[in-house]
């Protein structure tokens, strides 16, 4: 077999000549013909009959040459030459079907590169599928640190002390590592800015198989005692962009204020193990409590706060894996369930009985951030391919139209002895030549799409992102397959056409109807090209929809003129003690400003998709059995309710006179006042405090009016305030400040008075609180943009694949017109009949389609908000569009027809 | 006309082999040949000679070269390769196969 391949590879690259056929074509006729001869026949006759007897000399060069083992690609290179000479007869039609094609597989390259990155990429690590992401099921009471991503029996933080005991103990992992992401504050050339981090083990870099790209990443021995080694490493987009890739080995990196000596930049193209994930700076995990004072989780089991990537055994089977890790943990869990406090036989159900490990697959990472993107990424890539199945339709019903001009051209091949299958290969290369264009177009349009798209997606902040714009193999196998099968279907179109025609009839067929079949066949495409922009218009009117009704959505306070920033002197080095009365400091300093009308601050930022929740015990009221009724615990200062224009219900506001050592005061929300004590006023007075902290009970001195917290999705949680500067622990605060000036010029005066009391002081993310709603739609708003500029495509493509069919046929039907015209027609008439017929068939396709398309906007319904999924301004709007579109198109041609001279249209056959 | 009978697909392939396995020979003489021998039973329709033993050279079973013909002409000569040598015993093989299985069916039905 083998030597056959090699053997037409050779005659493949040296193909035997012409001349030498004919040469040993001629020796056989004359052998022949003097085999004749010597069998007695006359001279003349010997030829004639050897002729006879050898056949058609040209039919058996012909054969012998289509032996030849290049034949294929030949044939192939004469099929593309035809097509290329016929697109180039017709450049006005080849130019609209390129770039159609080329928006629509450019658009599709776009956005599935985008779902590749998410769900496909594997790490750009060593043997990714050797990796194994670590999660376990069971309670785990104490401290959680959770970034998102866990589902039921599915926790992925960890404690340190039982992360390093599976480490040091396990047998089936070649290495184990783990890293928590934290926000710290870097001073680098003296400028101090606000970075994401993340506090990795030793053995990360090692045992992911990540090279240092400058220096030296960290090894086992990184991973030290406490606050032993302050060494970090830098990511490698960080030191390029931020850093302007100065020589950073050995040199002095302030983090949160402490020194830290720079080994090593990581190699370029590495974020994280976890995806989504974009740290600037690694530290080892043993230098926690230098950067992050407020938490000491090194040694406490109950901390449960970093995530774990195990990377097998060559050889090790995951299930095998698990199994041997799960006694490992479970013997792990014994040991750890006599430290807590609930030694009670429900505790330790919950805790030993309900627990294992599980090994999930982690070529990929683990990664919060892909749950919450997978949705609306998948929502967009089905209407890009729905933009494709336009464009398919589109130029299909081109092609239709320009191989209907052809029919005489082909019934001459068929009389020449072209064979169907030669036809058709022909017409599948001219479908592919169109194709394979339109992506190479698309293609090159995409990473400047994908480029706009990601930084559109960005909102203009400078920090690294998780998409890259960048194409890699399966994106353009996707691209590539998108393209051979859409060809392969807006191919067929004309061959329906084409396929055993009667060779007489279409040599006679002079601007017939086209017949019955092709007639059917464009009647589909027009219902096609309108159902398909209609579906696409009415998923961009809910999604409009949907982000219209998220940015009106009243959180219960007014969000306009309202500045926030971040402020954590702890990122400027500020010990624990100093941190609140700096807070304040900062907030007086701002109160103080020109222009500004209100400052406030709180630890857990509004309506940026932040919760801090947990559960109270409240003076005055029995708990259920098995109640577990978790409410929103927000730090804030005197100023910020009165700020962000909170109405008071009941009780009082904070005042200058709740202060640090005054008696520890708490304001609730109606809705925590009614779970509690059915009333806002029955609240007052009352005691909260958190279960497991002594120290925390505060007095209830005023109850508030219910606003939103999370987002504008959500709805308001029944919450807590209570004062930072009473609170147990220090916190970054983010401040809002209500000021009349322009944002611009209140910024700097806030800069300006920030820097003022330390220049250390990093002013973090200032932005209007619109802005940072705005951002926490980000998939809202994505999902309407590109839903709409989707449609609006749609539209237009229908509207150029409408005019080119309804162009062709109203042409088809000049005699028909003329015939009507003659017999007394009025000119209007004509327009009428045509642009009935196109709306009768619109019609018929919005029928069809509306049912269609409410079943499709069901699979989307959690992304929509407010709005139902039959919304009738949605398709009313979308049907009046369509309509008007296919209106136009059918009324341009119509009325060309109809200004035709009756006596002339009658003679042109 | 001489009476003729139609060749079995593929049979044609494993005569031009056979023709050739004791020496060197070209296109006419292979076909004079498979006529003569079969008693002018099988006609090789000649123009479908050259298709065929270009086929079974791309496919490295046979191998050309120029040569002197019996009246000293220049003639594509054809001889057969090791492989095709290979091929024409498994297609021996398998004819004998054929024909024994098709003669049993006839005989005892």
């Amino acid at each position: 077999m083998l030597r056959e391949w090699l053997s037409r590879v050779r005659f493949f690259v040296t193909s035997k000549r012409r001349r030498e056929v004919d040469e040993e074509i001629q020796f056989h006729l004359e052998r022949q013909v003097e085999a004749n001869v010597a069998a007695g026949m006359p001279a003349a006759e010997a030829r004639r009959q050897a002729m006879i007897a050898f056949g058609s000399r040209e039919r058996a060069r012909e054969e012998c040459r289509e032996e030849r083992p290049s034949w294929g690609l030949e044939s192939l290179w004469r099929d593309v030459r035809y097509g290329v000479r016929g697109l180039a007869r017709n450049p006005g039609f080849a130019t609209v079907a390129v770039l159609t094609l080329a928006l629509a597989i450019g658009l599709n390259t776009t956005i599935f590169s985008l779902l590749d990155q998410a769900l496909m990429q594997t790490l750009p690590v060593a043997n990714p599928d050797q990796l194994v992401v670590l999660s376990f099921a069971g309670d785990h009471p104490g401290h959680t640190h959770s970034d998102g991503g866990n589902s039921p029996g599915h926790a992925h933080e960890f404690s340190y002390p039982m992360y390093k005991d599976l480490r040091d103990r396990n047998t089936v992992f070649s290495g184990l590592i783990a890293a928590a992401p934290i926000t710290v504050g870097v001073t680098w050339n003296n400028h101090p800015e606000s970075v994401g981090a993340e506090l990795v083990t030793g053995n990360y870099f090692e045992v992911i198989g990540v090279r240092p790209a400058v220096g030296q990443l960290f090894v086992a021995s990184d991973e030290t005692a406490a606050g032993a080694n302050p060494v970090a490493v830098l990511s490698f987009d960080y030191w390029k962009t931020h850093l302007a890739e100065a020589a950073v080995t050995g040199k002095t990196l302030l983090v949160n204020g402490a020194p830290f000596t720079i080994t090593g930049v990581a190699a370029p193209g590495f974020h994280s193990m976890v995806w989504g994930r974009t740290p600037d700076v690694f530290v080892p995990i043993t230098e926690q409590k230098v950067l992050v004072p407020e938490w000491d989780y090194l040694n406490d089991h109950s901390s449960y706060w970093i995530d774990s990537i195990g990377r097998l055994r060559p050889g090790m089977i995951a299930a095998q894996a698990q199994a041997s890790l799960n006694t490992l943990f479970l013997s792990l869990r014994q040991a750890e369930f006599t430290l807590l406090h609930d030694q009670s036989e429900k505790a330790r159900t919950g805790f030993i009985d309900k627990a294992h490990i599980n090994l999930d697959e982690g070529a990929k990472g683990f990664s919060p951030l892909r749950g919450d993107v997978q949705m609306p990424l998948t929502i967009i890539m089905g209407m890009v391919l729905l933009v494709i199945a336009m464009a398919v339709v589109n130029v299909a019903s081109l092609l239709l139209v320009r191989a209907a001009g052809r029919s005489q051209e082909f019934a001459v091949r068929y009389a020449l002895g072209a064979t169907t299958g030669q036809v058709l290969r022909q017409l599948l290369a001219e479908g592919l030549l169109l194709g394979l264009c339109g992506a190479a177009l698309g293609l090159a349009l995409a990473p400047e799409a994908l480029h706009l798209l990601i930084r559109w997606m960005s909102g203009g902040s400078t920090e690294t992102l998780a998409f890259t714009p960048t194409l890699d193999w399966r994106v353009l196998l996707f691209t590539l397959g998108v393209t051979v099968l859409a060809s392969l279907l807006f191919s067929l179109a004309p061959m329906a056409q084409f396929q055993n025609p009667k060779l007489a009839e279409s040599m006679k067929e002079r601007g017939g109807s086209g017949g019955g079949r092709s007639l059917k066949f464009r009647r589909s495409c027009v219902a096609l090209q309108i159902g398909f922009s209609l579906l696409l218009l009415v998923a961009a009117g809910l999604f409009v929809r949907t982000i219209e009704n998220l940015k009106h959505v009243d959180p219960g306070f007014a969000t306009d003129h309202l500045l926030a920033f971040n402020l954590n002197p702890a990122l400027a080095g500020y010990p624990a003690a100093g941190v609140a009365p700096l807070e304040q400091r900062s907030i007086d300093a701002v109160a103080a400003l020109p222009g500004v009308r209100g400052v406030g601050a709180t630890n857990d930022s509004d309506l940026a998709g932040n919760d801090i929740q947990g559960d109270v015990a409240a003076s005055g009221y029995t708990p259920k059995p098995d109640e577990d009724f978790d409410v929103e615990l927000q730090w804030v200062s005197n100023g910020y309710l009165q700020t962000l224009g909170v109405p008071l219900v009941a009780g009082r506001y904070f005042n200058a006179g709740d202060t640090a050592t005054s008696q520890k005061v708490a304001i609730v929300n109606e809705k925590f006042a009614q779970h509690f004590y059915g009333d806002a006023r029955a609240a007052l007075g009352h005691v909260v405090s958190r279960p497991t902290r002594p120290g925390t009970e505060a007095t209830i001195v005023g109850v508030v009016r219910d606003v939103k917290h999370e987002s504008v999705r959500d709805p308001a949680m029944p919450t807590n305030y209570t004062l930072f500067t009473q609170a147990p622990k220090q916190a970054g605060l983010t401040f809002y400040v209500r000021t009349w000036q322009p944002p611009d010029a209140a910024a700097n005066t806030i800069r300006a008075s920030i820097a003022n009391i330390d220049g250390k002081l990093i002013v973090g993310d200032l932005r209007t609180l619109t802005e940072e709603i705005d951002e926490n739609l980000l998939a809202e708003r994505s999902i309407a943009m590109l839903a709409t500029v989707f449609g609006a495509l749609a539209a237009v493509l229908a509207g150029i694949g409408l005019y080119g069919i309804l162009a062709y046929s109203t042409a088809q039907r000049t005699r028909e017109i003329g015939i009507r015209m003659a017999l007394g027609a009025q000119r209007g008439t004509v327009v009428r009949l045509i642009v009935r017929e196109t709306m009768v068939l619109a019609g018929g396709a919005v029928v069809v389609t509306i049912p269609l398309a409410m079943l499709a906007t069901q699979a989307v319904r959690s992304q929509l908000f407010g709005v139902s999924i039959a919304d009738p301004v949605v398709y009313g709007a979308g049907i009046v569009v369509i309509c008007l579109v296919a209106g136009l198109a059918g009324f341009v041609p119509a009325r060309r027809a109809a200004t035709v001279d009756p006596a002339r249209a009658l003679r042109t056959d | 006309m001489p009476p003729s009978a139609d060749l079995l697909q593929g049979t044609l392939d494993m005569l031009i082999l056979k023709a050739i396995a004791l020496e060197p020979e070209h296109g006419w003489a292979i076909a004079q040949r498979i006529q003569q021998i079969s008693g002018n039973v099988l006609t090789i329709g000649q123009g479908s000679l050259y298709p065929a033993l270009h086929r079974l050279e791309y496919k490295g079973w046979i191998r050309a070269h120029w040569g002197a013909s019996e009246n000293n002409r220049r003639a594509r000569f054809y001889s057969l390769t090791a492989a095709g040598r290979k091929q024409l015993s498994a297609e021996l093989e398998n004819w004998g196969r054929l024909t024994g299985a098709v003669n049993l069916v006839l005989e005892r039905i």
